[in-house]
């Protein structure tokens, strides 16, 4: 499946498999990036939009969920989003002494959950998978979380949050980088509202 | 999750967290293992073990909890951007009372705040225990700011300050002294409940240009309204644009034309645009003995450790004010002297609610109104100008139920009304249960049935 933004800013899911596309989110909040990839919209890499990638990249909160073998659920913060020009997966970039808990699930399970909100617009979407691994970071990912807390300290200061908050929130040490690595299976629209956790049909 | 409840980090120590200034973020996952995970406007302390979470839609994250009940969360606490990780268990959903109400007023606030005040609704309090507290490991917080004052001293002695108050006016106006002053509060109400009707009015101010007294608040009104109702502290940390939650601006309009004549309403004194509420109830023993009501014009100004400092001094309040002995008279004093001269004043009083007019003003309505009307009555036909509570405690023309027990409350604000609002009439104590009406003009007495 894919998501992308029509000019009229409705939120499109595309449904890879069977080709329908329909109306995922109302846009009232605008926001979705107005652009498509080159082919219209159509898969770009990792199974995903250019709208969403763009959307990815950009100062969102970034935040991730696994489970363990016993379904006991863990959570953390990512620091940023690699996706490799060949596209077969997406990359997320972990503090790995803030996280440990949370990459132990994902090297036992291979779940993985992340979710994207750009806080000046509320909107929100959550990428699912089942087969994640657990990797060291490179130095491209480095590069990528100081980049992505730049991008972040700038979104979150329209919304009045200091440089200082912004930076101590996103504390990492570089040499302690993982990266999670997977292919996203599904896709959820979150922002904010009834259709929070609508899941798209496969 | 190393750290258990009750070991090196207890819920209380990070209360900061679950103002919210800063979204949480919620990790919960389904039977078949697939997690969840999405951000959180809303994480509300219950108690040291409990937790509420605002249950706003149907969505994975409850769907979740339904099937699988642990939920974890990352915290971020505002100031120092520090992040604590909790472990929680679902327990089971409150959809109306005192935990759900606080929530829902909250909610309003934080809704208006970030924008959401058509998409945020509470549909339920989430009620969780929490299992385990963890700091995130690593980072680099920032320092903690210091504190402005001690919340815990300005407790001690605002209810050490209350300890020798000898009547209900002392309390009263101790109490928003020692909120001014050790607590920096620079807007407070005090109503007291009108037993027969239920309505809450305004016995004391601190800090408005009209001081609002005698103004009333009906039960489930506003956040003091709400307060009193389910009798809970009801706080908003935002400025919101729920109307539920604004009491401000009423200028009787409503109230005119129900019993016929003129407006009957005094208009509510609260800022325009409070960006912080919160109303305590004043509980005494079993009876709510009123509210107490601070604001200001700065967001966030009430925390969790404001609330638990008020609450403190709201139970010290009610304590107090149910151990007053009542004030009947222990001395004579000496008649009044004082000649009235001039035009004479019209005092008009309508029978149908006790309200009470002097030269077309409206002045004091109910119990304090039909006070008034004795007390001029007399004056007028049998020439008194010293009276007694006892007497009035006792008098068939002031019928209603409990009168007795708020006696002192309608004096005070009867008092205050007249100090504000009438250069002719006043009343002054003259010792203990008793006092005087002065009188400064002839008055010219109308009843309107």
């Amino acid at each position: 499946m894919c998501v992308f933004a029509a000019a009229t800013r409705l939120l499109v899911v595309w449904n890879r498999t069977t080709g329908e596309a329909f109306v995922a989110n109302d846009g009232q909040r605008g926001g979705w990036p107005d652009r498509t990839g080159p082919d219209g919209g159509r898969p770009a890499r990792a199974g995903l939009s250019e709208a969403i990638l763009h959307f990815l990249e950009r100062g969102v909160s970034l935040v991730v969920s696994s489970s363990d073998r016993a379904n006991r659920p863990r959570v953390g913060r990512a620091l940023a989003v690699q996706v490799p020009a060949d596209g077969a997966w997406i990359g997320v970039c972990l503090d790995r002494t803030a996280n440990a808990a949370l990459l132990a699930a994902v090297a036992e399970t291979g779940r993985f959950a992340l979710a994207a909100t750009e806080p000046s617009t509320h909107l929100s979407i959550q990428l699912t998978g089942e087969d994640a691994t657990v990797t060291a970071a490179d130095a491209e990912a480095t590069i990528l979380a100081a980049r992505h807390v730049d991008a972040f300290a700038a979104e979150l200061a329209l919304i009045g949050y200091g440089d200082a908050f912004t930076r101590a929130l996103m504390a990492h040490d570089p040499a302690t980088l993982a990266m999670v690595r997977f292919r996203p299976s599904r896709l959820y629209d979150q922002t904010p509202g009834p259709k929070a956790g609508t899941a798209v049909p496969p | 999750m190393s750290a258990a409840i009750g070991a090196s980090l207890t819920l209380d120590a990070i209360r900061a967290c679950l103002e919210g200034a800063v979204p949480a973020t919620i990790a919960t996952c389904a039977l078949d293992g697939t997690p969840n995970v999405s951000l959180l406007s809303q994480v509300h302390y219950v108690d040291p073990d409990h937790v509420a979470l605002s249950y706003q839609f149907f969505n994975k994250t409850r769907a979740n909890i339904l099937a699988n009940p642990i939920a974890v969360l990352q915290l971020i606490d505002p100031p120092t951007a520090a992040q604590y990780r909790m472990e929680l268990s679902y327990l089971r959903t409150e959809t109306s009372g005192p935990l759900f109400e606080s929530m829902k007023a909250k909610l309003a606030g934080i809704a208006s705040h970030v924008g959401m005040q058509d998409v945020f609704r509470l549909l339920g309090a989430d009620l969780y225990r929490v299992t385990a507290i963890e700091a995130v490991p690593g980072g680099a917080p920032l320092p903690a700011p210091v504190a402005q004052r001690s919340l815990l001293s300005a407790t001690r002695r605002a209810c050490e300050a209350l300890r020798g108050c000898a009547d209900l006016t002392e309390l009263l106006d101790h109490s928003l002294c020692a909120l001014r002053g050790l607590f920096g509060v620079e807007h407070a109400l005090i109503l007291m409940p009108d037993e027969a009707t239920g309505r809450l009015f305004t016995v004391a101010a601190l800090g408005y240009d009209s001081s609002g007294v005698g103004s009333e608040v009906a039960p489930g009104e506003g956040v003091i309204g709400v307060a009193a109702r389910e009798r809970v502290p009801i706080r908003i940390t935002h400025m919101t644009s729920d109307v539920a939650y604004s009491l401000t601006a009423r200028d009787g309009a409503e109230d005119a034309g129900l019993t016929g004549g003129p407006a009957r309403e005094i208009p509510f004194p609260g800022l325009e645009r409070p960006h912080s509420q919160l109303a305590v109830p004043i509980l005494a023993g079993r009876r709510l003995a009123g509210v107490l009501f601070v604001e200001s014009r700065q967001e966030m100004r009430f925390t969790y450790d404001d609330e638990d400092a008020l609450a403190t001094l709201a139970a010290q309040l009610g304590a107090l004010m149910q151990s007053l002995p009542p004030a009947e008279e222990v001395a004579p004093v000496p008649a009044a002297c004082l000649e009235a001269g001039g035009a004479p004043v019209v005092v008009r009083h309508y029978a149908a609610d006790d309200s009470v007019f002097v030269d077309h003003d409206y002045l004091i309505k109910g119990v304090a109104g039909a006070i008034l009307w004795k007390l001029v009555r007399d004056h007028t036909t049998l020439g008194r100008t010293d009276f007694t509570n006892r007497e009035l405690r006792l008098a068939p023309d002031i019928p209603l139920p409990d009168f007795a027990e708020n006696l002192e409350a309608r004096l005070i604000l009867l008092q205050r009304r007249l100090e504000e609002r009438c250069g002719v009439l006043r009343i002054e104590k003259t010792g203990r249960g008793r006092f005087r009406l002065v009188v400064t003009k002839p008055l010219l007495l109308q009843e309107t049935a």
